[in-house]
């Protein structure tokens, strides 16, 4: 083989861009300073076994992985999040909470599951608020992520979409639906396949999921989704949502969120409210977040947390590929 | 402006036919020359003209905001879209076909010609079947007959070429039909425009409103 040759999916930052690289970082970093996120390093190689856990199967899968000397199977960290939940629940126990934690880290997988996500290595910028339960954790979480977006020049051209899990999992319960026919509708919602709805099974479900795609918009979106659900879980998850969506028109924000309740993709901690960012000349997301409640458990102290994360390599390419966005960039 | 991926050949003609009447018209000077892209009268649009393989690959990667492609196409590619509707235009099949019905009937390792390996891999992977699979980029029906596999697995319109090739369809897979597929991105960056060709689709496709 070539000494010349770059394994797929990796690349170098040289002079102007790596210089802007910096400076996304530096502004992220520096906003989370400012609302008090103690930065966190995570191991780059770790055990496995947490992030199959954490993220799923389908998910850990497609990360590095070989074995350690004793035959335990070790992994190039796929997630920080996981990590982060392990350390709030062990190194950080008696630390009094609310936790903030911030990090910028790398985070690979081996196997990528579309041409359009070709980075195998990708940097995260990201924070975590651990041990509050209160909807002010969601509204400040996303307060932290919009300000990093303004503070990068993006004011006006990024979107943030909202949804809460339980809305679906209420319905899913409503209909009965086994673990194998909720991960075929779930897959369905989140890629609006409308036709395939429709036929899916009987008409009362078909026809509400398929109702449910249709549920994207401003606060309207939350009045029809309730002549929609008929049950405890959906409705309070709605309400929570309402709630989160009257906070953020208080500030002025509603111009730069969606609601979207067909937005389903899969991580599987998420457990109540989960956005996604989009950014205008980024063709796929480049970043997102939500409510994981469970997942600290899994390493043995119940607490609920929050946190999201943006894609350092993504902000990066739009920023120098829109250049006069620099114009705007403060610091 | 809103750019469409569309597929070249067998669905262009329909797919654009169809736009016309959801109020998209690209006009026949554009059409006629050998540039693969093309404004509509109004400027809000964009058509690319590419193979249809590579429809899901510009929509995914965002350069285009949306396409029309098959279902087949879609499935084979595995690209990460919005799939909001069908277009009911470009109806076919996707089949397994042979010499004769005996011929994925062995129990050893059945030898499959075919455009769509991962649809292939999946489909008799899910029965249980060993199988080779052999990635032709055409005139697949050729193969059986001269030997180099036991069966194929194509996108069948009429049946014609599979007769005329001395092949009859042994199972069927599943149907396809063109696909209006979004971008990710484009979905909530460009929310109305998008919303807005899509609902004049499907009114024409369903003749109800979305």
């Amino acid at each position: 083989m070539h000494l010349s040759r770059i394994p797929a999916g990796m690349r170098y930052y040289v002079g102007a861009e790596a210089r802007l690289r910096r400076k996304v970082e530096d502004t992220a970093m520096s906003v989370f300073n400012r609302w008090s996120y103690e930065e966190i390093a995570t191991p780059a190689v770790d055990y496995y076994a947490p992030f199959e856990q954490g993220m799923g199967v389908a998910e850990a899968q497609r990360s590095f992985r070989f074995t350690d000397q004793d035959g335990c199977m070790l992994t190039l960290r796929p997630d920080v999040t996981s990590s982060v939940a392990r350390a709030a629940a062990t190194l950080l126990s008696d630390v009094p909470r609310p936790l903030r934690l911030s990090y910028v880290a790398s985070v690979f997988k081996q196997q990528c599951q579309t041409s359009a996500e070709w980075r195998r290595e990708n940097t995260q910028l990201g924070c975590e608020l651990i041990g509050d339960g209160a909807d002010a954790a969601d509204l400040e979480i996303l307060l932290v992520a919009v300000e990093i977006l303004q503070q990068l020049g993006l004011r006006n051209s990024f979107c943030i979409t909202l949804n809460h899990i339980e809305i679906f999992n209420g319905l899913a319960e409503q209909f009965s639906l086994d673990s194998t026919a909720r991960e075929d509708v779930r897959r369905l919602i989140d890629s609006r396949a409308i036709p395939e709805l429709k036929h899916f099974s009987n008409n009362g479900l078909s026809s509400t999921f398929a109702e449910l795609v249709h549920l994207r918009g401003k606060r309207d979106v939350l009045h029809d989704a309730q002549r929609l659900v008929s049950n405890s879980r959906s409705e309070a998850a709605l309400s929570e949502l309402a709630e989160l969506w009257e906070a953020l028109e208080r500030k002025g924000l509603a111009d730069s969120f969606e609601i979207d309740l067909g937005d389903l993709s899969r991580l599987d901690y998420y457990t109540a409210l989960s956005f996604k960012v989009f950014v205008n000349g980024a063709g796929t997301r480049v970043g997102g977040g939500g409510r994981y409640d469970r997942l600290i458990s899994s390493f043995g102290r119940s607490e609920p947390a929050v946190g999201f994360v943006l894609s350092l390599d993504a902000l990066t390419d739009v920023l120098a590929n829109t250049g006069n966005q620099l114009i705007s960039f403060k610091q | 402006m809103i750019t469409i991926a569309i597929s070249k050949g067998r669905i262009q003609d329909d797919a654009l036919a169809l736009l016309a009447r959801a109020g998209v018209r690209f006009n026949d000077s554009s059409l006629g020359s050998r540039c693969l892209t093309a404004t509509d009268e109004t400027g809000e649009y964009r058509a690319i003209f590419v193979k249809p393989a590579d429809v899901p690959v510009y929509v995914e990667h965002g350069i285009a905001d949306c396409g029309i492609t098959g279902r087949d196409i879609l499935i084979e590619s595995q690209a990460d879209l919005l799939l909001p509707l069908d277009l009911d235009i470009a109806r076919c099949r996707l089949v397994v076909a042979g010499t004769s019905p005996n011929a994925i009937k062995g129990r050893g390792m059945l030898r499959v010609a075919t455009k769509y390996p991962l649809l292939t891999a999946e489909y008799f992977g899910s029965r249980g079947t060993p199988v080779e699979i052999i990635r032709l980029s055409g005139s697949v029906e050729l193969a059986p007959s001269l030997g180099l596999c036991d069966a194929i697995v194509d996108l069948v319109e009429t049946g014609r070429t599979l007769r005329d090739n001395g092949l009859s369809i042994i199972e069927v897979i599943t149907e396809s039909t063109a696909r209006f597929v979004v971008n990710r991105a484009s979905y909530q960056l460009k929310a109305e425009s998008i919303t807005r060709l899509l609902n004049a689709l499907e009114q024409i496709v369903n003749g109800v409103p979305a």
